[in-house]
Parts: C-alpha cells; sequence; structure tokens
C-alpha cells in the first residue's frame, strides 16, 4: 500500500482536523482569559455597549476558536503543499 | 503491539469505512457496562437539578462570575483549583491506563455513553442487527421511511434534551426552563443548545467508533501508558486455533482444531468492527463485548470460559504478573500527594480578600497637624456564603494611624465592597522615603477569616 501522505487523507477528516483541536484550545483559552478578565470591564467606557454575559462569554470562545481554526489551517495547508513540492522534487 | 492502519483511501467522505451495526452483547460485563452507562447518564441529567439552600448545587453563574459547587463558592481567582483539578484528572487517567488499559474507553467515556444510549434506541426502533442491516439495504419504501424518522425524531429529541442539560450547568435550570416555555430564550442559550444537541447527535448517532478512531488524542497515546502488565482484552491463540466450525460437543482434539469455533460472533458484538482475534488494536476500546459473546459461545460448546478474556500481555505469555510496578507507583505516590495538598489548600481556603491601591495622583500630602498622609482605595471581596462585619487596621511604621470615614465596615455575601482610607504617619518615624506597610483586616465574630495585604508609604524622605 502506498504511503498515506496528508494531502491524501479524505476531506472531512481534514476538517475534522481542524476544527476539533482548534475546539479544545478554544476552550482552555477561554478558561484562562475570562478566568484574568471580566468581560464587563473589558468593554470602553465611552462605547454604550448592552451586551449579556452569556453573549460575552460566547462571542470570546467563538473568537479564540476562530483563530485557532486559521492557525490549524495553515498548518494543515503547508502540511498538504510541501507533500505536493516534494512529491514533484520526485522525493 | 500491532496496530492496523485503517484503509481509507478512496472514501470522499467521513464513512472511511463500512457502517457497523454491532450485535447486541449480553452477560456479566455487559451488565457491568449497562449499570455504569445508566449511573453516568443519571449524574448528567439529574445534577442541575439538585438544589443547595435556595440555589443550584452545581452551577457556573457566568454573569455573577461564580462557581457554585454545593456548599463551596469559588471565584476567577480560585481558578487555581481547576488547573488543580484538570492536572488530577490527567494524572488519573495515566494511573488508571497503566493499571487497567482501556477501561475508561469501554465504560466511562461520554462517546461511549451516548453511543450506546443511541444504540439503545436504534434496536429499540429498528430492531436487531439483521433487522437494521436488512432495512438499510432494502428500497425506500413507506415504512421505511416510518421507522427511520421515528428514529431521528427520538435521537434529536433526545439530543435537545442533552444540550438543554448541558447550558443549566451555566444558566439556572428553572430560569432556563421558564424562558424556553414562554419563548424568552436568549439567542446564545438558544445557540449553546443546539451547538450542543447537534454535536450529540452527530457524535452518538453517525461518527460513534471514528471520534475513537480519527479524533480521541488519547486513543493514539495509550500504548505509552501501556505495559506488560496492563489488563487488556485478547484472544488466547494458542488456545483458540486452528478455528473452524464443528458440530455442539465435539471435542477438538479429535478434529484436530483449537476452541474457537469461528462463528465470528466476537467481531459482529464489536462496536469499532474489528476482529480481536488478529491481536491487540489501537480501535479496541476494550468494551469487552466480545469476552461476553464469546464466553456465551463457550458455554453452548461445553468448553472452558475466557478463550476471549481480560489479561495481561505478561499473563497471556505465562509469565508473572506485576500490578505495582515502579509506574504505578510513581503515579500513585504523585496522585496521593497532588490530591492532599488540593484538599488542605481548600479546607484552609480563607472565603476573604483584599485588593489595596494606592492612590498615584498624589505621592502623599500633609495634614495640619504636620503628619503625612497618603490614600489608598481599598476593595473588599467576601467570598464567604454569609455576610460579615470587619475590622481593619495597619502596622508598619511606628504610630501609624488609619483614617476611614466609614464606621463600620460590613460586606454582603458575595459581595465586592470599594472604600477609600487615609494612613497618616510621623515623618521622623519613616527609615526611608518609601516604607512597605501592612493592612489586616479581620471579620469581626469570624477570626479566622483573615487577611494582610501590603502596600508602600510615601514620604518626602529623610531631611
Ligand atoms: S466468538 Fe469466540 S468462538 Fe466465536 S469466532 Fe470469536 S473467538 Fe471464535
Ligand atoms: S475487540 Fe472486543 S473489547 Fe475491543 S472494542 Fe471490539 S468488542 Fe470491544
Amino acid at each position: 500500500m502506498e504511503a498515506l501522505t496528508p494531502d491524501k487523507i479524505p476531506r472531512a477528516q481534514q476538517v475534522i482536523s481542524i476544527l476539533w483541536p482548534s475546539f479544545i484550545c478554544a476552550i482552555v483559552a477561554s478558561g484562562i482569559f475570562f478566568s484574568a478578565f471580566n468581560p464587563k470591564e473589558l468593554i470602553p467606557f465611552n462605547l454604550d455597549i448592552d451586551i449579556s454575559p452569556l453573549a460575552a462569554y460566547s462571542i470570546g470562545f467563538l473568537l479564540f476558536w476562530i483563530l485557532a481554526i486559521v492557525s490549524s489551517m495553515g498548518t494543515l495547508y503547508f502540511t498538504i503543499s510541501n507533500c505536493r513540492v516534494l512529491r514533484k522534487q520526485g522525493n | 503491539m500491532p496496530v492496523q492502519q485503517a484503509d481509507n483511501n478512496d472514501n470522499p467522505l467521513y464513512v472511511a469505512h463500512q457502517k457497523i451495526y454491532p450485535r447486541v452483547a449480553s452477560g456479566r460485563f455487559a451488565r457491568l457496562r449497562v449499570l455504569s452507562i445508566l449511573t453516568l447518564l443519571g449524574i448528567y441529567y439529574v445534577t442541575p437539578l439538585l438544589q443547595w439552600n435556595d440555589r443550584q448545587a452545581i452551577l457556573f453563574d457566568l454573569p455573577a462570575r461564580k462557581f457554585y459547587l454545593f456548599g463551596l463558592t469559588l471565584w476567577p481567582q480560585d481558578f487555581i483549583y481547576l488547573a488543580a483539578l484538570l492536572i488530577l484528572a490527567g494524572l488519573s487517567l495515566f494511573f488508571f491506563t497503566a493499571l487497567l488499559g482501556r477501561v475508561w474507553c469501554g465504560y466511562a467515556c461520554p462517546q461511549t455513553v451516548w453511543t450506546e444510549a443511541y444504540l439503545w434506541m436504534e434496536r429499540k426502533i429498528e430492531g436487531n442487527r439483521s433487522k437494521r442491516m436488512k432495512l438499510d439495504k432494502a428500497p425506500t419504501s413507506a415504512s421505511k421511511i416510518r421507522i427511520k424518522l421515528l428514529k431521528h425524531t427520538i435521537w434529536i429529541t433526545f439530543s435537545l434534551w442533552t444540550g438543554f442539560t448541558f447550558v443549566a450547568y451555566f444558566t439556572p435550570i428553572n430560569e432556563l426552563a421558564n424562558n424556553l416555555f414562554t419563548g424568552n430564550l436568549g439567542p446564545w442559550e438558544m445557540f449553546w443548545i443546539l451547538f450542543y444537541s447537534l454535536a450529540t447527535y452527530g457524535n452518538a448517532g453517525f461518527m460513534r467508533e471514528q471520534v475513537c478512531m480519527y479524533m480521541c488524542p488519547y486513543a493514539r497515546f495509550q500504548s505509552a501508558m501501556f505495559d506488560s502488565d496492563t489488563l487488556i482484552v485478547a484472544y488466547h491463540p494458542e488456545r483458540g486455533d486452528p478455528r473452524g466450525s464443528r458440530r455442539r460437543g465435539t471435542d477438538p482434539k479429535e478434529v484436530g482444531l483449537g476452541d474457537c469455533i469461528d462463528c465470528n460472533l466476537c467481531v459482529q458484538v464489536c462496536p469499532t468492527g474489528i476482529d480481536i482475534r488478529d491481536g491487540l488494536q489501537y480501535e479496541c476500546i476494550a468494551c469487552s463485548a466480545c469476552i461476553d459473546a464469546c464466553d456465551e459461545i463457550m458455554d453452548k460448546m461445553k468448553y472452558p470460559r475466557g478463550l476471549i478474556d481480560y489479561t495481561t500481555e505478561n499473563s497471556a505469555r505465562g509469565e508473572p504478573q506485576h500490578i505495582l510496578r515502579p509506574r504505578i507507583l510513581v503515579y500513585a505516590t504523585i496522585l496521593l500527594v497532588l490530591c492532599g495538598l488540593l484538599l488542605t489548600h481548600i479546607s484552609q481556603r480563607i472565603a476573604l480578600d483584599l485588593d489595596v491601591i494606592r492612590d498615584r495622583n498624589t505621592l502623599y500630602r500633609e495634614t495640619r497637624d504636620g503628619l503625612i498622609e497618603n490614600v489608598y482605595t481599598l476593595k473588599i471581596l467576601n467570598m464567604d456564603s454569609s455576610s460579615h462585619q470587619y475590622s481593619l487596621w495597619a502596622d508598619g511604621i511606628d504610630g501609624l494611624k488609619l483614617v476611614s470615614d466609614q464606621p463600620e465596615l460590613i460586606v454582603e455575601a458575595g459581595a465586592v465592597y470599594e472604600t477609600v482610607v487615609r494612613l497618616q504617619a510621623d515623618e521622623f518615624n519613616m527609615e526611608e522615603r518609601s516604607v512597605p506597610v501592612r493592612f489586616h483586616l479581620q471579620a469581626i465574630e469570624a477570626n479566622h477569616l483573615t487577611i494582610v495585604e501590603e502596600a508602600r508609604f510615601v514620604g518626602p524622605g529623610k531631611k
């Protein structure tokens, strides 16, 4: 059997391998971040935003998730494109 | 350890291999498993319903930034406890894995627990293994649609209940139920209920063993925690091989066969669809369904049980087993020490916090009596479950005086109180320009609630 290289991993598994680790990172990151900072105190005084705590925490979590997703996507993208480059070079 | 590589090259979707239709196994381990699964499901769904002194017993109160755990109230400052708990959980996983192998996977992992629950519903609606396979192969018909519709409706209802329960760990369940039935559910509450429901529905209804195989980090690095004395589920080839079918009551030796009648039941019951007779594989979640299935066959054949059983690599090889080995002792010691530290720390935790902020606008000023005065803002956080009156004093300089406009310091339970105080000292008693001083805060009638906080007192410096 030909070796299974990252670019041959099924699309759905690629998606999972991006979403899932970043989800866990987002949980850890929001846990640490929101223990240190109260979202109520993060909103600058000149901005009159009325936002419920749950909304603030949720948005914070989703932002962390997106951040981690972007990072995971970068890793996967480079891994896959490196595979293709190396293969073209005949390695 | 032989680890098989799943062949999923030519599959475009997440169905890396064929759908698995596990046959239901019955026996002593199956009973144990059902007991464990029901207990855990019960704990999950019942916990938010528990009350403690007119509030929910276990609740992450996000707006108030508090975590209630029965009598204990934890604040963001207590984050360290949560971190310690996570470390403890991780270490216990190491400990139990080294000792008992993947018992967690087979008996306690949420993925297993909910998958089994969803499988049970599927079995009740679609029937046993062969009926389910036939139904899926059958052409679309009214009755097939009806059955599938029923199954998904029940699955989705159960998922929604699961999602609702999840959010009830963060929003008091009475309030949440009330909002739900009056149509006042907030958008984010709705979002999380649906999010969690969808995750449950997907993971337990469809992805199932694939979560264990492709998403679970534990399954990948478990081999690092295994040694030759770890409990595993294994087939005994020396006893079972050569395999072959035969009539009931045949003495295997007469026909030149081993004890395995090649009935394939161990494969059919396996929720991850592997053949344990090929050796230990990373897909095996040690659910012990194959042990029960094979024991039943052995009973029918009147052969001794245990052709597949819980064993260790050492005992399978006929070598002595070591339960108390260095690895286990080290894990156990670290676990006990950490548990002890955590418990002592929590029991000695002082439910009081004091923040001292020096007024930054003026370094110091001189009073009419010629004393040096510094101004401080104090933030008192009463983390106790009852309100207290506090006495406040300061020391660090001879004749240091604390002046406050507040005659009484009373802070409600769980409240933050802010007050401004002034410290006055004679500059001749100051050794240097800036001297450390200490604020003492003590609850009257609860002397153990005492806290000391350092600050600096600034003067003109020695002339
Ligand atoms: S259940 Fe037991 S007898 Fe049947 S195939 Fe498996 S190992 Fe052999
Ligand atoms: S091989 Fe046996 S113990 Fe392992 S997952 Fe399959 S049925 Fe469970």
